[in-house]
């Protein structure tokens, strides 16, 4: 899901890097005016966490393959703000330090995965969260699954945008091949967040007595 | 909170050390879709300037240590950096 650079247009990739520096820029100021001390020990840990994870690459179908990008995850573990800021420093080292993902399209990634990706991931869990431990894990399991789509279907269309592509194909094939990985997106957080939430009730937001 | 820190610390060692040699290298969705559509060749990835590009360590010839360095030298950025960023959200709140 890592746009390389060549794919985007110049308009595209532009307008795009433009957008996620002033969006980037206020999920800060909001992660510094919201974010709880007890979970600052977190943010290291948890964009650890989420850069191992998207190192391994697990087969998906006919020949592809993909990996966990974890924006769902990290919203409902450090709150949606600190997960953009996290994931846009984890985007940021993949380009810079590991050649993943464009440097000029570093901000079309940005808003894919960890702006658009992170809070539509959030939703399910902020609306299903309060009702119950069978539904949290459904939540966590859609919210995986619909990150994943989020940010597929933008990338798809910064790619017909950029005239990579006739839409009809591309749209259909990055929803296709995602849909398939989202459920492995969607399993991973799912797994992961009840494993944590054995640990420590109050631990995955909104919290349940919230 | 302890516990829950030692479990996603345990995991995340046990993915880097053992999570690449299971990694598949089959392309990913995006690539896939590329080169089925046919403009994968429009990527311009230019010459590694990393020593770390693609996730392998260059100075190290054999694949696990060369992955497992990349790994460890990313897990230790991004610690760093939450280091730094849980640094700057309590100083932004004057305490």
């Amino acid at each position: 899901m890592h746009i390389p650079d060549g794919f985007l247009s110049i308009p595209v990739w532009a307008a795009l890097d433009l957008a996620a520096i002033p969006s980037v820029g206020y999920f800060v100021r909001r992660t510094q005016r919201s974010f709880e001390d007890s979970r600052i020990p977190l943010l290291g840990v948890l964009g650890s966490f989420v850069f191992a994870a998207q190192m391994i690459n697990f087969p998906v179908v006919a020949g592809t393959s993909g990996h966990l990008i974890g924006g769902a995850l990290l919203a409902f573990t450090l709150g949606p703000s600190a997960a953009t800021v996290v994931m846009t420093a984890i985007l940021l080292v993949q380009a810079l330090v590991f050649q993943d993902g464009g440097l000029l399209a570093l901000g079309a990634n940005v808003i894919n995965m960890a702006v658009v990706g992170v809070w539509v991931g959030y939703v399910p869990m902020k609306l299903l969260g309060g009702r119950g431990p069978n539904l949290r894990g459904f939540a966590a399991f859609l919210g995986g699954w619909l990150s994943l789509m989020a940010a597929a279907l933008l990338a798809a269309v910064e790619l017909s945008l950029s005239d990579m592509a006739p839409s009809g194909p591309l749209f259909a094939s990055m929803l296709g091949i995602h849909a398939v990985t989202g459920v492995a997106e969607g399993l991973i957080t799912a797994v992961t967040l009840t494993a944590i939430q054995r640990l420590n009730r109050s631990f995955v937001l909104p919290s349940e007595a919230a | 909170m302890k516990r829950v820190i030692l479990f996603l610390g345990g995991l995340t060692l046990t993915l880097v050390l053992l999570g690449v040699l299971v990694a598949s290298s089959s392309p990913d969705g995006l690539e896939a879709v590329a080169e089925s559509l046919g403009f994968s060749d429009r990527a311009v990835e230019g010459e590694p300037y990393s020593p770390f590009a693609d996730y392998e360590f260059r100075l190290i010839d054999s694949s696990w240590p060369a992955q497992v360095t990349a790994g460890l030298l990313g897990v230790a950025l991004m610690y760093g950096f939450g280091i730094v960023f849980g640094r700057l959200v309590r100083r932004g709140r004057g305490g």
